[in-house]
């Protein structure tokens, strides 16, 4: 036999072996998809895959807030050394993670309004203690804004602390649904990390934020005039003329960041004057629905305030006390926007608002009543 | 010859079954980098500064320390006060951006 006989009679045979060879890796491939797609199926281990997923998903986002805080931290530093406070970062650390507020007992309505106001002014006043202590006689404005940013850090260490917390529960316990649940939610969270982060810059440079809107209706409506008189601690009363009806305005001591207690004031006011006010409005800006446009002005009956109970139930009760029909006008904007410098589309739907308001003045009340509008919201960087 | 075929086509359906499952894999991060091509947007503080007697007002940068309601000189139109009258952010696009 030649090399070549060899040769053309060895090549069919190994053609065949790698056809057989084929077929034989197909029937393993298909046993071993057969397994897989059983065990994908019928076991736990799709749900621990994505348990390790979700887990190192929401770890990411956590390294970004936990840099959002360190950054908030070093702001705030900055800032709390340039007004002259020594040894600024012991007085962080100082603030966050305590002062914080227990909610009164619920099962017992009796009087809880009192009690939590109660308890909301004593934290209050130890927390304008303790930036007072260490600020001396510096100006209140700058006592108010160094209170805000201190607030807003332990705000960004809670969630943080939170975050963490869930995540680590899920992963002890292996309960994929709390680390699932808590991965969909961290674009959000993270979102919301984000406008807290960016609003030091805000209340340490003292520009208005979207929450400034009320304030800035207000001051708008008194012709940007100085007070007339303090009426409540840090809240202050103006008052003004809309063709031919008496305004009061009502609104925070400003430029420092702050938000004052306009129930408080109103109640006062309208007490002082016996009850004798033909209309209330409360100006503030409000969480619109994510279809809705940002700067878009709303009319409606009711307190305009994001407060937790006591300041809003002030006004409440001191308009149905004397049946003074209250209304409301709101700025919409989003979370992130309420505590970003304010934005030029914002600031269009303030001036709607005012005229609005004045509108409102206008039709609705007799020339010759009076009027109490009352600018709700944080009052940084409007005096 | 007839095996040789079907062998091509495991394969091939084997491919196809995997290039599916990358596409899958990789389409979040593909929607993402197409949507992320966004025009730069500039940022600026503007001062609105207003006459308390006559209509006159003028924006200007925003200047550090200044609020609304701060007096920040006379008008030049009658000499009353001139009063910061709004701060607000104005975006303006800068153009494409470079990706
Ligand atoms: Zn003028």
């Amino acid at each position: 036999m030649t090399v070549g006989g060899v040769k053309s009679v060895a090549a069919p045979i190994y053609v065949v072996q790698v056809v057989s060879g084929s077929s034989e890796i197909a029937s393993y491939l298909i046993v071993l998809l057969f397994l897989v797609s059983l065990l994908m199926n019928f076991t736990d281990i799709p749900q621990r895959i994505q348990l390790q997923r979700f887990s190192s998903f929401v770890r990411r986002k956590l390294y970004a807030l936990e840099e959002m805080e360190v950054d908030a931290r070093r702001k705030s530093v900055a800032y709390m050394s340039s007004v002259g406070i020594r040894e600024p970062s012991k007085i962080l650390e100082g603030f966050i993670d305590n002062f914080f507020l227990i909610r009164p007992v619920e099962i017992e309505p009796t009087d809880i309004i009192r009690r939590f106001k109660h308890l909301i002014r004593v934290r209050e006043s130890s927390v304008r203690e303790y930036v007072r202590r260490v600020l001396g006689g510096a100006d209140r404005s700058v006592q108010y804004s160094v209170e805000t940013v201190l607030e807003v850090v332990s705000v960004l260490r809670l969630l943080n602390k939170l975050v963490r917390h869930y995540l680590e529960l899920g992963l002890k316990y292996n309960n994929w649904i709390l680390v699932m649940q808590l991965a969909i939610q961290m674009p959000e969270l993270v979102e919301i990390a984000r406008a807290y982060a960016n609003s030091i810059d805000a209340f340490t440079a003292g520009i208005p934020i979207g929450d400034s809107a009320g304030p800035l209706v207000a001051k708008m409506l008194v012709n940007w005039r100085e007070t007339s008189r303090e009426i409540s601690d840090g809240t202050n009363l103006y008052e003004t003329e809309v063709d031919g009806r008496r305004i009061y305005v009502i609104k925070a001591l400003g430029p420092g960041s702050n938000v004052g207690w306009p129930g408080e004031a109103l109640e006062k006011l309208v007490e002082e004057l016996g009850g004798a006010v033909d209309r209330i409005i409360t100006v503030d800006a409000a969480l619109k629905l994510e279809s809705e446009e940002s700067g878009e002005v709303a009319y409606g009956t009711g307190a305009a305030i994001g407060d937790i109970g006591p300041e809003k139930i002030a006004m409440e009760r001191v308009a149905s006390k004397y049946s003074i029909p209250i209304d409301a006008v709101v700025v919409k904007m989003s979370e992130v926007e309420a505590l970003s410098p304010i934005s030029k589309k914002i600031y269009e739907g303030v001036v709607k608002s005012y005229e609005l308001v004045k509108k409102v003045i206008r039709e609705k009340v007799r020339e010759g009543g009076t009027v109490v509008v009352v600018g709700v919201g944080n009052t940084v960087g409007v005096r | 010859m007839m095996l040789l075929q079907q062998f091509d086509t495991l394969i091939m359906a084997l491919i196809i079954a995997f290039a599916l499952l990358l596409l899958t894999a990789l389409l979040p991060w593909l929607i993402s980098a197409a949507s992320s091509r966004s025009r730069a947007v500039r940022e600026e503080l503007v001062e609105v500064v207003g006459c308390l007697r006559c209509d006159y007002e003028s924006s200007k940068k925003h200047e550090k320390g200044d609020y609304v309601g701060k007096v920040v000189g006379t008008c030049p139109k009658d000499g009353a006060f001139l009063v910061v009258k709004a701060i607000y952010v104005e975006r303006r696009a800068q153009g494409r951006a470079g990706y």
